[in-house]
């Protein structure tokens, strides 16, 4: 029988720590404790029974920090960039040589990094329990950095049977622009679980740009929970790429708090072999005249699983609201599934809502035709796929990231 | 070149062909006319490879079993079809589609494949003579091209791949009058004795413009009249019926 029960010894060990903090943080592993991993009985893991996936592949987990030093790290070529190198979690240098660094602030885990709010999700509550690294990353009003950043996302090999739990927290200030790319790079070639939470929050009339992207296939269990809050004028946009995982859940939950606010979640996903892949979005509509838009584009091979769960929630007073949701899954196999789970939840009566999901297979007709051409059935349904998944990809403006996100794509889909 | 012989097909349980006899030397051009639903295309489909049809018969193209080889081995042997409706491919570069067609069809015949530079003086030339604009070539694949632009893009693949042997599937419905000369122009300049045509049209109008060596008249699954290009000016003035 597995026993995935942690030792509130764990928080003892933490040191400097406030009443406060260590009640919240105990509150939570109890909480863990008696919960266990989640398992489909909940609404929000129905289609991914993270639970049983814990349980076939790992016999332990341990907790600890895993402390690692990279001596050197191959940074992209594609573009100029800032950076800021996490290992293993842990924030081990920043550079940020093409800004004004008076208007940055990076720094490891700060305590401000706990949110102290309750919550139902186990990975969530672990976290709030055991997390006391990550990092913290400021910018300072009206400043619009002058090249994007690459989080290099760098995984150690030894890494085995391990959970990781970091907490991240990102601060726009009035006026100010970030963009960011989390670019995952994983040697480990074990398995371990990397649960992270991260805190968005967005002033007034800043704008915030991510795009997340893996470098390589790998064995990683990767959970993330993503909590962005928007404040009126801001702009939120994700683009999410990353596939290749084991086990790969984007959480994402964005609270339009601030009139005029827009969030905008994009995903181009080609699962390969076994991969599992989940993307979750969450949007409240907390003030008026804001919008929000979600296109999820899967292709799905043999044996994979995808998953979206979209819900959309409008409060009375969220008049004016303008929210769209999209899915598109293209199914490469009859043993490949894919899952969504629209949901739309709306008080006010001034509202523009709309959301569609469609599956299938690859359209013969189409592959008839490229192959009346010359090229084979492989490369056909190959560029179909491409094809399938590129207007995400043509969103990005810069020409060099989307040059670098089609050789990405492209080499998950040519498999090389 | 083409041989076919008491050509048998049915999808579906549906009897389509019933017994088609048609022959094709090189540097022929023929012409098919014919009621709707008489199987023009689906002789088009059959003799490019499409999947999903029963096929009886013979069905020879340079001495070899079409039965036994693949679409894109046809279009490499240099079977080439212009679709009577192309089809749109979302997210698919028109100029990087054709290249890569080319050069897969180049690689078959034992040629270099082509490089950019030259691809794209040899796109610009071959569009220009088809009035084909060249911010077209940057767009997806026929995705939101008008009826007429797609049948202009079939006819500069067919240009490009030079084919052999080039079945038009009603290439000139849609097509506005100096449309229709443009690909005529187009047809006619490929034309050479090593180069056959099957041309399938309602309209002896075509047939004004490329003349055909052979009009064959196709009804209920069979060829049931074949004569010169008068016959077409014929069927013009007295429809099919009388054919039957
Ligand atoms: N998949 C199919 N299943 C059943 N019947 C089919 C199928 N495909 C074609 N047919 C039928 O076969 C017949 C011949 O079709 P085809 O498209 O070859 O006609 P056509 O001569 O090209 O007509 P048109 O002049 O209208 O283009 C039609 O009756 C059509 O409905
Ligand atoms: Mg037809």
């Amino acid at each position: 029988m597995h026993n995935f029960e942690i030792n509130s010894s764990e928080i003892d060990k933490i040191e400097k720590i406030s009443e406060k903090e260590k009640n919240f943080r105990i509150k939570n592993l109890e909480f863990f404790n008696t919960n266990g991993f989640p398992s489909k009985k909940l609404e929000d893991w129905k289609f991914s029974d993270f639970r049983d996936i814990v349980y076939k592949n790992f016999d332990q987990l341990d907790t600890k920090n895993t402390l690692a030093d990279i001596k050197k790290i191959n940074l992209l070529k594609d573009f100029d960039h800032n950076y800021i190198l996490l290992v293993n979690g842990n924030l081990q240098s920043s550079n940020f040589d093409y800004e004004d660094k008076s208007k940055i602030r990076i720094n490891s885990y700060k305590k401000d990094n706990i949110n102290y709010e309750t919550s139902q999700n186990p990975l969530v509550c672990l976290n709030n329990a055991l997390a006391k690294e990550g990092y913290s990353l400021e910018i300072e009003k009206n400043y619009r950095l002058k090249k994007v950043v690459i989080i290099y996302n760098f995984f150690t090999k030894d890494l085995k049977n391990k959970i990781l739990n970091k907490k991240n927290k990102i601060t726009i200030k009035e006026n100010s622009e970030i963009h960011i790319i989390d670019y995952t790079v994983n040697e480990s070639k074990f398995k371990f679980i990397n649960n992270i939470c991260e805190n968005v929050i967005l002033e007034k009339n800043s704008k915030f740009k991510h795009i997340f992207i893996q470098d390589n296939r790998s064995n990683g269990y990767f959970y993330k929970f993503s909590k962005n809050k928007l404040l009126s004028n801001s702009n939120y946009t994700s683009f999410i790429f990353s596939s290749g995982l084991k086990f790969n859940k984007l959480d994402i939950e964005c609270d339009l708090e601030g009139k005029n606010s827009e969030c905008n979640v994009q995903s181009a996903l080609f699962l390969n072999t076994n991969d599992h892949q989940e993307i979750k979005t969450r949007i409240n509509h907390l003030a008026e005249n804001c919008k929000s838009y979600q296109k999820v584009k899967s292709v799905l091979s043999s044996d994979s699983k995808g998953v979206y769960q979209g819900k959309i929630y409008v409060k009375n007073i969220a008049q004016k609201t303008n929210a769209y949701q999209l899915s598109q899954a293209l199914l490469l196999s009859s043993d490949s599934e894919f899952d969504s789970k629209p949901e739309l939840e709306i008080y006010a009566d001034n509202v523009k809502c709309s959301h569609g999901s469609t599956s299938g297979s690859l359209d013969e007709d189409s592959l008839y035709y490229l192959m009346t051409r010359g090229l084979n059935r492989k490369e056909s349904t190959k560029l179909l796929i491409k094809g399938f998944l590129d207007d995400v990809v043509q969103i990005i403006k810069s020409a060099s990231i989307k040059k670098f996100i089609q050789d990405k794509l492209a080499k998950q889909i040519y498999g090389h | 070149m083409l041989e076919i012989k008491n050509l048998q097909v049915s999808i579906n349980n549906k009897s389509i062909l019933k017994g088609l006899n048609l022959s094709i030397k090189p540097g022929e051009l023929h012409a098919i006319m014919g009621p709707n639903g008489s199987g023009k295309s689906t002789l088009a489909n059959v003799l490019s490879g499409k999947g999903g049809y029963k096929i009886s018969g013979k069905l020879n193209f340079e001495g070899k079993d079409l039965k036994e080889i693949t679409i894109e081995e046809r279009a490499k042997k240099g079977i080439f079809l212009a679709f009577q409706y192309p089809l749109e491919i979302p997210g698919v570069n028109t100029n990087i589609f054709l290249k890569t067609s080319l050069n897969s069809i180049r690689k078959a015949r034992g040629e270099k494949e082509m490089d950019t530079l030259s691809f794209l003086k040899l796109l610009k030339e071959k569009s220009s003579e088809l009035g084909i604009d060249e911010n077209f070539l940057s767009r997806q694949l026929n995705v939101g091209f008008s009826g007429g632009e797609k049948k202009k893009n079939e006819i500069l693949q067919m240009k490009i791949l030079d084919p052999n042997f080039s079945i038009l599937d009603e290439t000139d419905s849609g097509l506005d009058i100096d449309a229709l000369k443009v690909i005529a122009n187009g047809v006619n300049s490929s034309r050479n004795k090593k180069k056959s045509f099957l041309v399938i049209t309602h309209y002896q109008r075509l047939l004004n413009y490329i003349k055909p060596d052979f009009v064959h008249v196709l009804s209920d699954g069979k060829i049931v009249k074949s004569g010169c290009s008068e016959l077409a000016e014929e069927l013009e003035k007295t429809g099919y019926k009388k054919t039957n």
